[in-house]
């Protein structure tokens, strides 16, 4: 496989991985929907987003995940720590589906090295974050809604 | 030319028509939308910033994440939040799957990426057909 296949074969399977996993994403946030969004607000997801996007490696991503579930475990915030956990959880099994994305992606070279897997898992952890911040935020204007019509 | 070629080259073919036949089906279903979205404060930029983005990306999921925040972001719901609006377009583009399938059904194909491609494609016409009424009925409007 020449490299430009590779990389379009890699572009075409992340797209086609992405558009899979915005269902599982969008599980995630409805499970946790009654965090949001005053116990986990949006202002924390657009952070995690920020993070995500300018990561440079995936333990870039965990390291800031931990730290709000610690920072939540010492406010005594239990159901926000056990948030950020679940999130570390379910990114953290995505370097699963890297590998296994790897596996359908032979290298130019043949080769496949850890580096490789780093940066897939760290992109698809972007993607599902994208997921999860947009399915988070989509049902907010209409619970305030709801909530003005109970007062 | 390879047999296997021609079978594709046929394929592809048959795609574009049928794609095209859908394209056209879509028009009295856009036309409600685009008249439903002159009733919001939404300019000419914000739809075709849909539509561009639509055009550009290879996920179907980047086009109903980007609608998904802009409902959630407008909390004044004078915009794509209004009166459910964004919402009903979620569900409409991700109906278009439903689409893609009959299509991939009706030529005998099973590939699972290429009815996501076909849905991405049907997508892009919906909102490039949104986009066009939108622009006209603003103008209309504004004469």
């Amino acid at each position: 496989m020449s490299e430009l296949a590779y990389l379009l074969k890699r572009k075409q399977n992340i797209a086609a991985w992405s558009d899979r996993w915005q269902a599982e994403a969008a599980r995630f946030a409805d499970s946790h929907r009654d965090l949001l969004p005053k116990r986990i607000t949006n202002a924390q997801l657009y952070g995690l987003g920020n993070v995500v996007r300018s990561a440079r490696r995936y333990a870039d991503i965990e390291r800031f995940i931990r730290h709000q579930a610690d920072k939540a475990e010492r406010a005594g915030k239990l159901d926000v720590q056990g948030y950020w956990n679940d999130l570390k959880d379910a990114l953290g099994k995505l370097r699963s589906e890297a590998q296994a994305l790897l596996k359908t992606l032979p290298l130019p070279s043949g080769a496949g090295n850890r580096e490789d897997l780093d940066e897939l898992h760290r992109e698809l952890a972007g993607l599902y974050v994208q997921h999860l911040i947009a399915h988070s935020l989509y049902w907010t204007p209409a619970q305030e809604e709801s909530r003005k019509g109970e007062k | 030319m390879s047999k296997q070629a021609v079978q594709e080259v046929a394929l592809r073919v048959a795609l574009e028509h049928a794609i095209a036949r859908k394209s056209d089906e879509y028009d009295q279903r856009v036309r409600e939308y685009a008249d439903r979205l002159t009733g919001t404060k939404l300019d000419k930029t914000q739809v075709r910033g849909l539509e561009t983005l639509a055009s550009t990306t290879d996920k179907v999921s980047d086009i109903t994440d980007w609608l998904k925040l802009r409902v959630g972001r407008d909390s004044g719901r004078e915009r794509w939040a209004k009166e459910s609006i964004g919402r009903d377009l979620v569900n409409e583009l991700e109906g278009l799957r439903n689409d893609a399938k009959k299509i991939m059904q009706g030529l005998g194909q099973g590939e699972p990426d290429l009815e996501r491609q076909v849905h991405l494609r049907l997508c892009r016409e919906f909102l490039k057909h949104l986009a066009a009424h939108f622009e006209y009925l603003k103008a209309e409007q504004e004469r």
